[in-house]
C-alpha cells in the first residue's frame, strides 16, 4: 500500500484566478519594539543595513559555542537582558522565546504615548507568528521523555513552555491582556500570517488593539536542524530576535499619535512546490499584485521591496522571480538585504522584514523622504507565499536623525 | 469596525479521522451509539508509564484517503487534516473544477504539530548525536504543514493558516474561516483541527498528575483527569447563497464566535474569562443566552476544568446551566482536533436532531449544582436549534463558537 509518489501524483488543472476581493481597510502601526542580531530598536537595524553586516555574533546566553555545529556562523540578540524587565523570579520557567515577546510586548505598551495608551485590557491582545515555539525547551523536554529514568519524568514546569502559544499568553499574563489572543504558525511565512490574522480580527471587531508580530530563538536545537537541512544561504549567518508592532484600527488614533505606518493589505496564497518551484514563482507575483491592487497602490509607487526568502539556500531566486514579474526589472523598489544582514530567523523573518522598512523610513541618514510604499514578501518551502503592503503616513513624523 | 452587515456563513462538508471510525458518518454514529474510542497505546513505547491508554486512531491507512498527500514526506497531523478535508470535500460534493476556481482558505489548528516528527528527531539526537539528523524528518516539523497538506491534498492556491492555540484551536480555526468568508474575503475555507498521539504530550499530563485512571469521565464525582487522543475534524464553510444556489445539503449555520484571553495562570483555567468569552461570542453571533439549547463542553474530565466550566457557564446564562455535555468521554482529549471535533458534532446535532451523551458519567458530580443535565450516558433524541461549542487551552486562550439550525 504505497503511498502516491511526488512524480507520479495527479496535476490539477488550474484555471483563471478568481477576481480579487475589494480594496482594504487600513490598519495603523502605532509602535514597534524589535530585538534582532543588531540588537535592540530599529536603530540598530538602521545602522546594520548601512553598514551591510549586524556586527554581533555567537551563541545565546549560556550555551557554549560546542553545543554548535562546527563552522554555522550563530548570532544572537547582544545585549538582551529579560531581568532588565521580567525581573529574575521564574526566569528560569520561561523560554527564551517566551522572553523575547514578554519583554518586547512590555515594552510595546509602555512605549506608547500616554493618549494612546487608553484602550482596555479587554479590548487589547496579542497575535504571535512561530514554526514550532521555543525549540530549545521542546528539544529538551522530548530529551528528558528518553533519557530520565522513566518517560514522565520531565520538567512540569517546562510543559507549558513546549506549547507554540506559550509566549502570547505568558505576556498576556505579564501585561493583563485579556482580549484576542492567538497564535500562529507557518514556517517563513509566519510573521505574514501574523499581520494577516490581526488585520482580520480588528476589521471584525474582535479587538481594538493588538501586539502582533513574531520571535524565533537561536537554540542549539534550531542551528543543528540548519545545519543538517542544507542549511542557510552562502553568506547568511543563522540568527534569532523578532518584533512586535502595535496595530489599531484606524479610528482608534484620532486622539492618538501619527502611526508609524499603515498596513495595507496583507494577502497570501499556496503553491505546490512538486509542481515546479516557477509555480511557485507565480502565485507569489500574483500575491503581490492582488495586495498592490488592494491596497489601491500602483508597482511604481512601491519604493522598497524587503524579501524573505535569501536566507534559505535556493530560494532566493524563487522570490526575485516574482518581483521581476511584477516591478519594472529596471527601476524596481529598492530591495533591503534582511536576512544577509540580521540573520536567518525562520518564523521572525516576516516581522524583522517589515521593521528594517520602517528603520529605514526613520533613518535620517537616507534620502527616503519620497518613498511611499514598501512591500514585505514571504516564501516557505511549503509552497506558501505572501505579500503585506505598508504605506508611509503623508507627513510622517521627522527622521530621528 | 465590525461589519455586521457580512454574508451568512454555513456548513456543507464534514470530515472526520477519529478513534470512533474514519468518515464523519461513522464518527456520529459510533458517538451516538456511545462506543468508545480508548485502548491501549500503540503510537509510541509505553513501556515505563503508569497510564497506558489513549484515545488513538486505529484504522488509519493514509493511502486509501490520501491522492496527493504521501505519508513519506508528511507528518501524521497533516495526514488527519489532509485525509479529513478530502472527506468533508466530498461531503460537500465539491468538485476540483469549483476548488481551483473559487478563493479558497484552509486553516487547522494543532496543540502540539507534527509532534511524531518532533520526537522522532529527539530519538535520534539521543540515541545518534545531533550530527545525525535525519533531513527529510526535519523538512516536516514546521507546524504550519498542517493546512498546506490540505492545500496540497486538494489543489488550492489560497492562504494555508495553521492556528497554535493550544487546545482551542480548532474553535479558532473555524472563527477565522467564518471571518474570512462573511467578510468576502474568500468563498470556501476548509478548517478544523488536528493532532497526533504522541509520546511528550502523554509525559507532561502524566507528570502533572492530569491523565485519568482509565477513561475520562468528565461532570462525574469522582473523575480524575484526561486521557490523551488525536484525530483530525473538517468543517467546509462556504456562503449561505453559494450552497443554495449549488442546492447543497445545509448541516448548520455559522452564527458567530468569540475568543478571549486568561491572562490569569498558563494551565489553570479562569472561569470570568471563559465567562467573558462566552458573552463575546452571544454578541458577535446576535443571540441571547437563552437562544442556546445545548453546549457541547471542552469537558476534558480534570476536577478543575469541569467545575469552572460549569461556573463560567452559570455567569454567562445568568445562573442557568443549558445541556451540556462532553464528547471527550468517548474520544478523549484530540488536543487541537478537540474543538473541530466539538465543532463538527455540533453541526451533526443541530443537522440530525440529538444531543451526544456522556457517555461515562457514573454519579453527576453534586457540587457542580443539581440542575446540571449533562445528558449521562446515551445521547438524546432532541433537536437543538442553537449550540455553542466550548475549546479552552493552556495559555489561556479560549475560543467559543455559536451554530444555529439554518431555519433558525
Amino acid at each position: 500500500m504505497s503511498a502516491v509518489s511526488t512524480t507520479s501524483r495527479p496535476t490539477v488543472s488550474r484555471t483563471a484566478a478568481a477576481p480579487a476581493p475589494p480594496p482594504v481597510t487600513p490598519v495603523d502601526v502605532v509602535g514597534c519594539t524589535v530585538f534582532s542580531t543588531a540588537g535592540q530598536g530599529l536603530d540598530p537595524i538602521a545602522d546594520a543595513l548601512l553598514r551591510g553586516t549586524a556586527a554581533e555574533g555567537g551563541p545565546a546566553g549560556e550555551a557554549a559555542a560546542g553545543d554548535y555545529p562546527p563552522g554555522l556562523d550563530v548570532r544572537s540578540v547582544p545585549g538582551f537582558s529579560p531581568a532588565d524587565t521580567l525581573g529574575r523570579k521564574g526566569l528560569g520557567r520561561l523560554t527564551r522565546t517566551d522572553q523575547l515577546v514578554s519583554v518586547a510586548c512590555s515594552l510595546a505598551l509602555g512605549e506608547l504615548p500616554e493618549q494612546a495608551a487608553q484602550t482596555e485590557p479587554a479590548d487589547t491582545g496579542i497575535v504571535l507568528g512561530t514554526s514550532v515555539g521555543s525549540t530549545g525547551r521542546v528539544g529538551e523536554f522530548i530529551r528528558d521523555t528518553f533519557v530520565q529514568e522513566l518517560p514522565y519524568f520531565v520538567n512540569p514546569s517546562h510543559f507549558p513552555g513546549i506549547l507554540m502559544n506559550s509566549a502570547a499568553g505568558r505576556a498576556a499574563i505579564r501585561l493583563g491582556l485579556t482580549g484576542v489572543n492567538s497564535t500562529v504558525s507557518g514556517g517563513p511565512l509566519a510573521g505574514l500570517h501574523a499581520l494577516r490574522f490581526a488585520r482580520t480580527a480588528l476589521l471584525a471587531g474582535h479587538a481594538r488593539r493588538l501586539l502582533t508580530g513574531a520571535f524565533e530563538e537561536l537554540s542549539a536545537q534550531r542551528a543543528w536542524a540548519w545545519h543538517r537541512s542544507g542549511g542557510t544561504a552562502a553568506g547568511v549567518p543563522l540568527g534569532e530576535g523578532g518584533a512586535v508592532f502595535v496595530l489599531q484600527a484606524p479610528d482608534e488614533h484620532a486622539e492618538g499619535p501619527r502611526p508609524l505606518a499603515r498596513l495595507l493589505a496583507c494577502d497570501v496564497g499556496f503553491a505546490d512546490p512538486a509542481d515546479g518551484l516557477p509555480g511557485v514563482s507565480r502565485r507569489l507575483a500574483d500575491c503581490v499584485r492582488t495586495a498592490l491592487v488592494r491596497s489601491e497602490i500602483a508597482p511604481e509607487d512601491v519604493a522598497v521591496a524587503a524579501p524573505g526568502a535569501s536566507g534559505r539556500r535556493g530560494w532566493a531566486r524563487v522570490e526575485e522571480a516574482a518581483l521581476r514579474e511584477v516591478f519594472s526589472p529596471a527601476q524596481g523598489p529598492r530591495r533591503l538585504a534582511v536576512q544577509q544582514v540580521l540573520g536567518e530567523t525562520d518564523s521572525a523573518n516576516g516581522a524583522l522584514q517589515l521593521a528594517a522598512v520602517l528603520a529605514r523610513w526613520q533613518d535620517g541618514r537616507q534620502d527616503t523622504g519620497r518613498e511611499r510604499a514598501a512591500v514585505i514578501t514571504s516564501v516557505g518551502p511549503d509552497g506558501s507565499v505572501g505579500c503585506a503592503v505598508v504605506a508611509r503616513p503623508s507627513g510622517a513624523p521627522s527622521p530621528r536623525r | 469596525m465590525p461589519d455586521r452587515d457580512g454574508r451568512r456563513v454555513v456548513v456543507t462538508g464534514l470530515g472526520a479521522v477519529s478513534s470512533l471510525g474514519i468518515g464523519a458518518r461513522q464518527f456520529i454514529a459510533a458517538l451516538r451509539a456511545g462506543r468508545s474510542g480508548i485502548g491501549p497505546i500503540g503510537q509510541f513505547d509505553a513501556t515505563g508509564f503508569e497510564h497506558v491508554l489513549a484515545g488513538e486512531v486505529r484504522d488509519f491507512t493514509p493511502s486509501a484517503h490520501l491522492h496527493r498527500v504521501s505519508p513519506e514526506e508528511w507528518g501524521r497531523s497533516s495526514q488527519f487534516a489532509a485525509a479529513a478535508a478530502r472527506m468533508a470535500v466530498e461531503d460537500a460534493g465539491v468538485g476540483e473544477q469549483t476548488l481551483s476556481s473559487v478563493r479558497t482558505a484552509s486553516c487547522f489548528g494543532t496543540t502540539n504539530g507534527e509532534s511524531q516528527v518532533l520526537e522522532d528527531l529527539g530519538e535520534q539526537w539521543v540515541s545518534q548525536g545531533p550530527d545525525r539528523l535525519d533531513a527529510r524528518l526535519i523538512g516536516q516539523v514546521d507546524a504550519g504543514r498542517i493546512s498546506a497538506a490540505v492545500n496540497v491534498e486538494l489543489g488550492l492556491s489560497g492562504e494555508a493558516l495553521t492556528l497554535g492555540t493550544a487546545c482551542a484551536a480548532g474553535n479558532y480555526s473555524v472563527g477565522y474561516a467564518y471571518d474570512l468568508i462573511r467578510s468576502g474575503e474568500v468563498d470556501l475555507a476548509l478548517c478544523g483541527g488536528a493532532d497526533a498521539s504522541n509520546r511528550h504530550t502523554h509525559a507532561g499530563f502524566h507528570r502533572l498528575g492530569a491523565l485519568a485512571a482509565d477513561v475520562p469521565r468528565p461532570f462525574d464525582e469522582h473523575r480524575d483527569g484526561i486521557v490523551t487522543a488525536e484525530g483530525g475534524a473538517a468543517l467546509l464553510l462556504e456562503p449561505l447563497e453559494a450552497a443554495l444556489e449549488r442546492g447543497a445539503r445545509i448541516y448548520a449555520e455559522v452564527l458567530g464566535y468569540g475568543m478571549s484571553c486568561d491572562a490569569h495562570h498558563m494551565t489553570n483555567p479562569h472561569a470570568p474569562s471563559i465567562a467573558e468569552c462566552i458573552r463575546r461570542a452571544h454578541r458577535n453571533a446576535g443571540i441571547k443566552p437563552e437562544d442556546v439549547d445545548y453546549i457541547c463542553a471542552h469537558g476534558t474530565g480534570t476536577e478543575a476544568n469541569d467545575s469552572t466550566e460549569i461556573a463560567a457557564v452559570r455567569d454567562a446564562f445568568d445562573g442557568r446551566v443549558p445541556p451540556i455535555s462532553s464528547i471527550k468521554s468517548a474520544l478523549g482529549h484530540t488536543m487541537g482536533a478537540a474543538a473541530a471535533f466539538g465543532a463538527l458534532v455540533s453541526c451533526a446535532a443541530l443537522h440530525e436532531g440529538f444531543l451526544p451523551a456522556s457517555t461515562t458519567v457514573r454519579t453527576v458530580d453534586p457540587a457542580l449544582g443539581p440542575d446540571v443535565d449533562c445528558v449521562p450516558r446515551t445521547s438524546r433524541a432532541q433537536r437543538p436549534r442553537v449550540v455553542e461549542n466550548h475549546g479552552f487551552a493552556f495559555g489561556g486562550n479560549n475560543a467559543v463558537t455559536i451554530f444555529g439550525d439554518i431555519a433558525a
